[in-house]
């Protein structure tokens, strides 16, 4: 029985060296995003999320977003956002673990196609774009039903007023994506010895 | 025949692509950045905060904190009430989370108004003219904006 879940537990985390990129992704999602406090929508959780999908895979892709943001949401709701009722709390929190869900299967499924090469980074940056502005339209949303629609501001007004937002939030992306992406992708594929030598440039071991 | 481009070059063309993206991004998020306003002296503005069972007035014959954020700031100091805030640089502008001890949540949040209209940028660039009226209000859901 301690086997399988043993078992069970390397399958879903991966090799060594999927364990230490893992828990760095985690550490630059929240140490990130806590530096850019300041900075409304630059942030590092997004980038995480989708590296930790198309580059680890595993239970990684979850655990990722799920364990930066078990950090971040209540930090925000105990700082910045202080007294907001647990109905906007819980409902605002839901779209955002959601969204970062999203991004971090939608990572997963262009995984087979990463490797260290610049139109794998090329690819990532390409794809943060779309997938950053649904992830704002969801979120967005999800703001106008929870706090300001009992205001009676129209679903529109909000998509009007997220408009620079998610320009900052593109901005993000292009940055961090590409950043993090080069250096993971050249950690996972020359970084770290892996249990069973990889060769360089080859699709690094996955489930 | 097909281009094919070396490691190196593509690394060239996919960062001078990447570069432009990033250059033109920021520039337009520059351009819309609310104007900073000029200080100047304004006379006879007036303030009223207005929270749940209690109100402020405040009225300076006089004053130089020509936004709505910098008289109820300046109203803050002289009539020694907390006013708790975030700051954000980008985009810039205050957003006021508590006044008076009364923080935004459970269905109330800090919402101002200049002459009777809401205003669609923070208040710390909202510039104020003479005779302007400034009320903040911990507003709820019913009251509609």
């Amino acid at each position: 029985m301690r086997r399988t879940w043993r078992a069970v537990l390397e399958a879903g985390l991966g090799d060594a060296r999927t364990r230490i990129l893992g828990v760095f992704l985690i550490v630059v999602a929240v140490v990130g995003t806590v530096l850019m406090r300041s900075y409304a929508n630059i942030e590092t959780v997004f980038a995480a999320s989708l590296l930790a999908g198309s580059l680890l895979g595993r239970w990684w892709t979850i655990l990722v977003p799920l364990t930066a943001l078990a950090v971040l949401q209540p930090l925000e709701w105990s700082t910045t956002y202080a007294g907001y009722g647990l109905n906007a709390m819980t409902g605002i929190t839901f779209f955002v673990v959601s969204g970062y869900a999203f991004v971090g299967f939608l990572g997963r499924r262009i995984r087979p196609r990463v490797l260290f090469r610049v139109k794998s980074v090329a690819l990532l940056a390409t794809i943060s774009v779309p997938v950053t502005i649904a992830y704002d339209l969801w979120t967005a949303f999800g703001e106008w039903y929870f706090i300001t629609r009992p205001f009676g501001v129209g679903i529109v007004t909000i998509l009007e007023a997220q408009v620079p937002f998610t320009l900052y939030h593109l901005l993000s992306s292009l940055i961090f994506v590409p950043l993090f992406g080069s250096i993971f992708l050249w950690l996972h594929a020359y970084g770290w010895p892996a249990r069973a030598p990889a060769a360089p440039s080859k699709s690094p071991d996955r489930e | 025949m097909a281009l094919r481009l070396s490691e190196r070059r593509q690394a060239i063309v996919f960062a001078a692509v990447l570069i432009a993206a990033i250059a033109g991004l920021y520039g337009t998020t520059q351009l819309l950045q609310p104007a900073p306003v000029q200080a100047s002296i304004v006379h006879l503005v007036q303030l009223e905060v207005v929270g749940y069972g209690w109100s402020i007035q405040y009225g300076p014959l006089t004053t130089d904190n020509n936004t709505a954020f910098g008289l109820l700031l300046e109203a803050s100091a002289k009539l020694a009430f907390p006013v708790a805030y975030v700051w954000y640089q980008i985009p810039q502008g205050v957003f006021v989370t508590a006044i008076n001890g009364s923080v935004n949540g459970e269905g109330r949040y800090w919402l101002y108004q200049v002459d009777g209209v809401y205003p669609n940028i923070a208040a710390d660039h909202r510039a104020l003219h003479d005779d302007d009226v400034v009320r903040w209000s911990f507003s709820t859901a019913q009251d509609g904006m």
